[in-house]
């Protein structure tokens, strides 16, 4: 009894001491596994490449350039004049299809959100790769170009379709949650800033074998459509030449059937897939076998507007029939499942920087210029030389042109209706209870409640 | 009595659980009374060794497992199934008879050699009963604490598969919701209301077997669409198999939890072996469950009269093509009621149990299993199964110094369900919409026309969860009233959840093949350790009684999960096999670490059993804190005063106890879960150009400590006519500061939250009381009710910089936590036929900002339940009333704006020309801006909420025992149950028993068993 005792004192005794040395360390927890602190990322190349990678990815999977239902080429399609929308009343485009989008509809939250996670990681890699003690140079450069590039390009996004937004540079929590919101030509002129710097910092080539990444005249042609929207006529048409004057990178592409392909030259930016496999998500939006369609068709207008011989009705449309009725849908993407990686998100291509420097030429008053810019798009499809002779009759072509080249591809066709001025008289015509302020998305509702800064609402919402 | 307890707990038999003076028995020390006593009796009989025989019983028949006992030596011996026994005495000798729930029964030996008893039922023998406090045991009259409990008899009649579900309406100051249909789901709870602000932030810290068991939901979240939470680990305990529930509610109780107790300790406590024969116990019951209430819907013809006027209204003169509904696509006489259709199957539920316990007085054992299916009310195969395998081993050496305890259960569960609830899609769908299946039996997609909403069938959900759950508690007496103690647990948990998408479910005019179909799947992983080293002391110092704890925590909790996502089969018949995926993404891969580390200890002090003092105290660590905030202490004081025992009221007739209590002290939470002080990135699990991504983890903030909440509480317990009637009322006040809270960011951050601490303060506030009564007692008839009331008030004391802060339209000062700021709602205009509300700055325009200011409460006001037993003979009724009065969405949340999809009937209402005067706008088809704009804003004003209070049959039981001579030796009672069987509510929706609006509401079950016991 009395070594039990002992024993059990003697146990009691060194537990205790145990307890009184051990304890603070007893709660120490390594790092989880398969995790890195942020400030380990951006000393290796080969984790700060992943870190942005994770950004690309992002952009493709989610947020408004996917080509899901959910990205704009779908949702801009049918709040315009591309899209009709047979799916059903919950899904996400049916508030867009209607133009009854509202403060709390939780799509217009998701574009929101969505875009800013991804600022926020583009945002993470420029502040990691500044802080980066042994980054080589070159990474250095490529990574912060392309970082300031997306970030760029989300916001001219976000600018027009929510009238003005804050401009979000840094990843500081406490300044972001009451970030000002700036004008939407503010924030044009912030992201033309960005890009020029990125321009100046990305390289002439692309950094892999296709051109998932983009380079300095991905930069150039961003920065051309800005202009163009910020009316900056010489800027367009500069930005746009510096990538078309680059023939043997952007060799002109005369067959329609290769232009969505994934090694197309006509491509200056393309999403990589998410595998080996995978084709792109905008082919499984729009292609259905049967009908009716069970979730976006073309509008019959929209088809009607191609002339007789239009190439890209017949090769960038397919018609779909059940014997009575006859529906449309987008054949630019041909791969509507995963096999082989043929095709890739084409997100900038070489058509849109002519139809800038036509535009650009035109509104200059370089009518000979613009007209072969845009016969060179004309002729791809198989039509004649415009017929525009007034500067006025060359933009109004130039405009019709831009909407049968590039239907439903990120919503371009919502765009030129707001900066032409006709989305009111187009869309009148062709939504019930389409009214003016319906142009601008509502902000957030829960946006406008966590940041004071934000007011006003745009008006109508 | 007071002696024969006290003469008791000498012997060792330890009811209150305090293996407290087994080295008294030897020699009188400090206040030892017992053994005096006995050599008196001793010194006055002349000795002679008989073995007497006898047989035990009570009003309803022998009673087997009653300890009978030699005073004074160390024979004992227990009554077998026959309630007999045999044991050796000498003449002058006691006998005394015991069991829990029963009087004591005493009987002096003498030349006779057969003594039958029969032992009384104890009226609430509160004077026996003690409660489990976590480390330590209490007699329910000596405890300074709060403490609510219900045991086995309770918890054994509801046809109920979570152990939470057996609490509802039975506690005071527990709030129990039950937040979905579907078996697997989780139940919401609240012990004395929100306490913070941070959703996740307020569930109660559970132990089970005194093992803490960690009640984070299982899962990733992103696999069980079909239940609004992700499943509870709770389901993995099996009611069947709980002896008792003790809730811990205020700070004396709690505070012994320190950091973990600031939303209370709910303490599971599972069977134990009994001592005696070898008993076996079969209990079969098979129930059918049904969904309760139905909301009425417009019929056809009502449907596409509102379709049509919808389009008029819109100014639509002809339908658009992809109106199926009203443009002649769909048959227009069909009429479909979608929520008989896609709800209104029986779930049926079987359950079986058997278990078998025995053993000598020394070493005592059980082992029990159990199966239980439960169906839906859906119309497929879906099942939700679960298994269960628990043993326990109890031993006490000879001389009652060491002790140890081992118990363990093994649970397997399968759940299978559609991918989603079809609640909403029940609701909403046009009457008239078409067949679910066509003529060869397939999914009917009706050209294209809808989406049928079986495609959820083509693919399931499926969980398994497999959980083993051990501890042990192993005890020596160092020295008499010196006893070290250590408990240890080990708790495994393995969860695999799949989510299929075949392609089968999507419209086949997508074309779409095999390659298209997708596989969600998820593993989660948890296992924690826990070994809690304790020595308690126990002693008497002239008229004190004293006890005293301490001891320290050691606590490690591991988690790992893995999220993919496969996509691309080459046939969907290989869809649960994500070998066959031809990509595979994964989604999530983490691992988790949390080390807990706690000293603490505990002093009670009982001078002249009359004025209690009773100090507890915790010093914590946690690894979720960031250096330098890990630590922080937490203690309580409770004190009571048992007047009744005072020298003027000692013999009232009337008053048979009383007690005031009152208790202060500080708890805290570390419910952030880990790792939110690290600034890391982690594998995004999505490749892009054949890198894998890596992206930052979380916004971190390095800077966050612990919360604190401090209880305060005071109550008056009487008991009435030898306790015959006991009265608890309760008064509390919790204030919480120092808010650890996700508070909540606009997305221009990139996040929606971040962790840190804030200076607010919220209160609860609440009144408790519960009442017991025996209302009658005869030979053959007792009629007991028991009764509780809680009342809470919750409240935002303060919150320094709300308005400029996120969430200035989330909270308001001196509101409570669970409000929403909506629009008012003022009607119809007459005019405009279009919802109106308050334009509360008078700008003219209604922004929300500026107009939701409408403050609507969802806390309950008040709550409680009126259980009633009633025993006539061999039969046996109880009925328990819960009922609960508070605010709460309404129906309009779930359907469309009038004129979209479909509508109640109280829809109908509607504007339909100018000067109408309505409860209902006009009806639009979708392109009224305005109209879905006001639609939209109603669906945020105070109109969507109603009332939701309701009184409901939560339970109801019926048995009868066959008299024993029926079945020689077998003990056969049969029952009925049944579970929320009848809902009294002006609720205008489903069920007013939800959490998130659109789910199944919970069933209504009956069920029908037999239960033996040889």
């Amino acid at each position: 009894m009395k070594n039990m005792i002992r024993r059990w004192s003697g146990t009691l005794g060194g537990l205790f001491l145990l307890l009184s040395v051990s304890c603070t360390e007893f709660i120490e927890v390594p790092l989880p596994d398969g995790q890195l602190t942020a400030e380990g990322i951006f000393e290796e190349p080969a984790t700060a490449h992943a870190a942005m990678a994770s950004v690309y990815a992002q952009l493709r999977d989610g947020g408004l350039l996917t080509g899901n239902p959910q990205g704009l080429s779908c949702l801009l399609g049918t709040y315009t004049d591309e899209l009709d929308y047979y799916g059903s009343t919950q899904g996400a485009p049916w508030a867009f299809y209607s133009n009854a989008l509202l403060p709390t509809s939780s799509e217009v939250a998701v574009l929101w959100n969505s875009s800013y996670q991804q600022i926020y990681a583009a945002n993470a890699v420029l502040e990691g790769v500044e802080a980066s003690a042994s980054l080589p140079v070159a990474d250095r450069r490529q990574l912060t170009g392309e970082a300031l590039f997306v970030r760029a390009f989300l916001h001219a996004y976000l600018a027009q379709l929510y009238n003005g937004v804050p401009y979000v540079t840094t990843t500081d929590y406490r300044e972001n949650a009451v970030a000002r919101r700036l004008g939407a030509t503010e924030v044009l002129e912030e992201a033309k800033a960005d890009l020029l710097l990125a321009a100046e910092l990305l390289p002439e080539a692309y950094v892999t074998s296709d051109r998932v990444r983009p380079n300095r005249y991905a930069a150039r042609a961003v920065l051309a459509r800005i202009c163009l929207y910020l009316g900056q006529w010489d800027g367009a048409g500069n930005h746009a030449s510096a990538v078309l004057n680059r023939t043997e990178l952007y060799p002109f592409q005369e067959d329609l059937d290769g232009e969505f392909l994934a090694d197309s030259p006509s491509t200056i930016w393309q999403f990589s897939p998410a595998s080996g496999e995978a084709n792109t998500r905008e082919g499984a939006t729009f292609i259905f076998g049967s009908g009716p369609p069970p979730l976006v068709a073309l509008k019959p207008e929209l088809v009607a507007a191609f002339g007789d011989g239009d190439l890209r009705k017949e090769k960038w449309i397919r018609a779909v029939t059940d014997g009575t009725d006859t529906w449309y849908h987008a054949f630019k993407y041909r791969q509507h499942q995963n096999g082989g990686a043929r095709e890739h998100s084409v997100l900038l291509r070489q058509a849109e920087m002519y139809l800038i420097r036509a535009e650009a030429r035109a509104r200059g008053g370089d009518l000979i210029g613009a007209r072969e810019d845009l016969d060179r798009i004309r002729n791809r499809a198989g039509l004649g030389p415009t017929t525009a002779l007034t500067a006025e009759e060359m933009v109004a072509a130039i405009f019709a042109e831009r909407q049968l080249e590039l239907f439903t591809e990120l919503g371009h066709r919502y765009f030129d209706l707001r900066r032409s001025g006709t989305i009111d008289t187009v869309l009148q015509q062709l939504k019930p209870g389409w009214e003016s302020e319906d142009a601008l998305f509502p902000i957030p509702e829960t946006e406008l409640g966590l940041n004071p800064n934000l007011v006003p609402q745009n008006p109508g919402y | 009595m007071k002696n024969n307890l006290l003469f008791l707990s000498c012997m060792g038999i330890s009811l209150c659980g305090f293996p407290a003076a087994a080295g008294e028995r030897t020699h009188g020390r400090a206040g030892l009374e017992c053994p005096k006593g006995l050599t008196a009796l001793l010194d006055t009989f002349p000795l002679q060794t008989i073995t007497i025989t006898g047989t035990v019983r009570d009003a309803a028949g022998p009673l087997p497992g009653v300890t009978v006992r030699v005073k004074g030596n160390r024979t004992v011996t227990l009554t077998d199934s026959e309630g007999r026994y045999a044991i050796m005495a000498e003449t002058g000798d006691v006998l005394l008879f015991s069991y829990v729930g029963y009087r004591e029964y005493e009987v002096t030996v003498t030349t006779a050699n057969i003594i039958d008893a029969i032992l009384q039922e104890d009226a609430t023998s509160l004077q026996e009963v003690t409660v489990n406090a976590g480390y330590y045991r209490v007699t329910d009259r000596e405890r300074t604490g709060s403490i609510a409990k219900i045991t086995s008899k309770e918890i054994g009649t509801q046809p109920v598969t979570n152990v939470l579900a057996t609490m509802q309406g039975r506690m005071a100051g527990v709030n129990i919701t039950q937040t979905t249909g579907v078996p697997g789901g989780s139940f919401d709870i609240q012990i004395r209301g929100l306490n913070s602000v941070r959703t996740g932030g307020n569930s109660p810290l559970y132990i089970v077997d005194g093992v803490p068991y960690a009640a984070d939901a299982i899962g990733t979240g992103i696999n069980s669409a079909v239940l609004p939470y992700a499943p509870s680990p709770l389901n993995s305990l099996n009611p069947e198999q709980v002896e008792s529930i003790e809730v811990l509610k205020d700070a004396d109780a709690t505070a012994i939890y320190g950091s973990r107790g600031a939303n209370g300790v709910v303490l599971i406590t599972t069977k134990k072996g009994k001592a005696g024969a070898t008993r076996y116990n079969v209990d079969v019951s098979t129930g059918m469950g049904s969904i309760t209430r139905r909301i009425d819907l417009l019929d056809t013809a009502q449907y596409l009269a509102m379709r049509e006027e919808a389009f008029r209204n819109d100014g639509i003169g002809e339908f658009p093509a992809q109106a199926y509904d009203v443009n002649g696509t769909w048959d227009r006489n069909r009429n479909t009621d979608w929520q008989r259709e896609l709800l209104g199957q029986t779930a049926h539920i079987t359950n079986a149990q058997l278990s078998m316990s025995g053993g000598t007085a020394q070493t005592q054992f059980l082992v029990g299993g159990s199966f239980n299916r439960q169906g839906t009310v859906y119309d497929g195969d879906f099942a939700y199964r679960k298994s269960n395998l628990h043993l326990q081993l109890g031993h006490a050496s000879a001389d009652q110094r060491f002790k140890a305890s081992f118990s363990a259960g093994y649970t397997l569960q399968d759940n299978n369900q559609p991918r989603v609830d079809l609640m909403v899609e029940a609701l909403r769908l046009a009457p008239n919409a078409p067949d679910l299946y066509d003529a060869d039996g397939e999914l009917n997609w009706e050209g294209s026309t809808w989406e049928n909403p079986l495609r959820h069938y083509e693919g399931q959900y499926g969980a398994t969860t497999r959980d083993l759950m051990a501890n042990s508690t192993l005890s020596y007496l160092l020295l008499p009233g010196l006893e070290l103690r250590s408990g240890f647990g080990y708790t495994t948990l393995r969860n695999a959840e799949r989510t299929a998408a075949p392609s089968t479910m999507f419209d086949p005019a997508f074309g779409v093949t095999s390659a298209a179909s997708s596989l969600i799947v998820s593993a989660a992983d948890r296992s924690s350790w826990i070994a809690e080293p304790q020595l308690h002391w126990k002693g008497r110092l002239g008229k004190a009684r004293l006890e005293l704890l301490v001891g320290a925590t050691f606590q490690s909790q591991g988690g790992s999960q893995l999220a993919q996502y496969a996509e691309g089969f080459s046939s969907n018949s290989l869809i649960r096999n994500i070998g066959a995926a031809s990509n595979l993404f994964t989604v999530t891969s983490d691992n988790t670490e949390y080390r807990y580390q706690a000293f603490f200890g505990r002093a009670n002090l009982i001078w002249d059993d009359r004025y209690i003092l009773n100090l507890t105290g915790r010093r914590d660590g946690s690894s979720r804190f960031g250096p330098g905030k890990q630590f922080a202490n937490f203690g309580a004081a409770g004190v009571a005063w048992l007047f009744s025992r005072e020298a003027l009221l000692k013999d009232s007739n009337v008053l048979s106890h009383g007690k005031l209590r009152g208790s202060y002290g500080v708890t805290g939470s570390d419910q952030i879960g880990d790792y939110q002080y690290l600034d890391t990135y982690a594998p995004s699990g999505v490749l892009y150009g054949g890198v894998m991504g890596l992206r930052p983890t979380r916004l971190f903030n390095p800077d966050f400590g612990w919360e604190t909440n401090r209880k305060m509480e005071a109550a008056l317990e009487l008991g009435f006519l030898r306790d015959r009637i006991m009265l608890t009322a309760g008064w509390y006040r919790n204030t919480s500061g120092n808010q650890l809270a996700g508070i909540p960011l606009p997305g221009t951050t990139g996040f929606n939250i971040i962790q840190a601490n804030l200076e607010a303060t919220v209160q609860n506030r609440g009144l408790e009381l519960t009442l017991q009564a025996v209302n009658m007692q005869g030979r053959d008839f007792k009629w007991t009710s028991s009764l509780n009331f809680t009342q809470e008030r919750n409240k935002l004391v303060e919150f320094p910089g709300l308005e400029t802060s996120t969430y200035r339209n989330t909270y308001a000062i001196g509101q409570p936590l669970n409000i929403r700021k909506m629009y008012h709602f003022t009607g119809v205009d007459p005019e405009t036929g279009l919802y109106t509300f308050e334009d509360v700055n008078g700008d003219g325009r209604l922004t929300a900002a500026e107009d939701k200011k409408q403050v609507v409460d969802f806390t309950p006001a008040y709550y409680g339940g009126l259980h009633n037993d009633l025993r006539y003979g061999n039969w046996q009724l109880g009925f328990l009333f819960q009922f609960v009065r508070q605010q709460n969405f309404n129906s309009a949340v779930n359907f469309g704006a009038p004129g979209t999809s479909n509508q109640p009937v109280t829809a109908l209402d509607r504007w339909q020309e100018p000067g109408d005067v309505s409860d209902h706008q006009r009806f639009t088809s979708g392109s009224n801006g305005a109209a879905m704009s006001a639609y939209n804003r109603y669906r945020d004003s105070d109109a969507a909420v109603s009332d939701a209070s309701y009184v409901r049959l939560r339970n109801l039981s019926i048995s009868y025992t066959l008299p024993a001579t029926a079945l020689k030796g077998v003990q056969c009672r049969m029952f009925v149950e049944g579970q929320n069987l009848l809902t009294f509510t002006k609720f205008e929706g489903a069920d007013p028993e939800f959490k998130a609006a659109g789910y199944l509401p919970p069933l209504k079950v009956i069920s029908a068993g037999m239960q033996f016991n040889f």
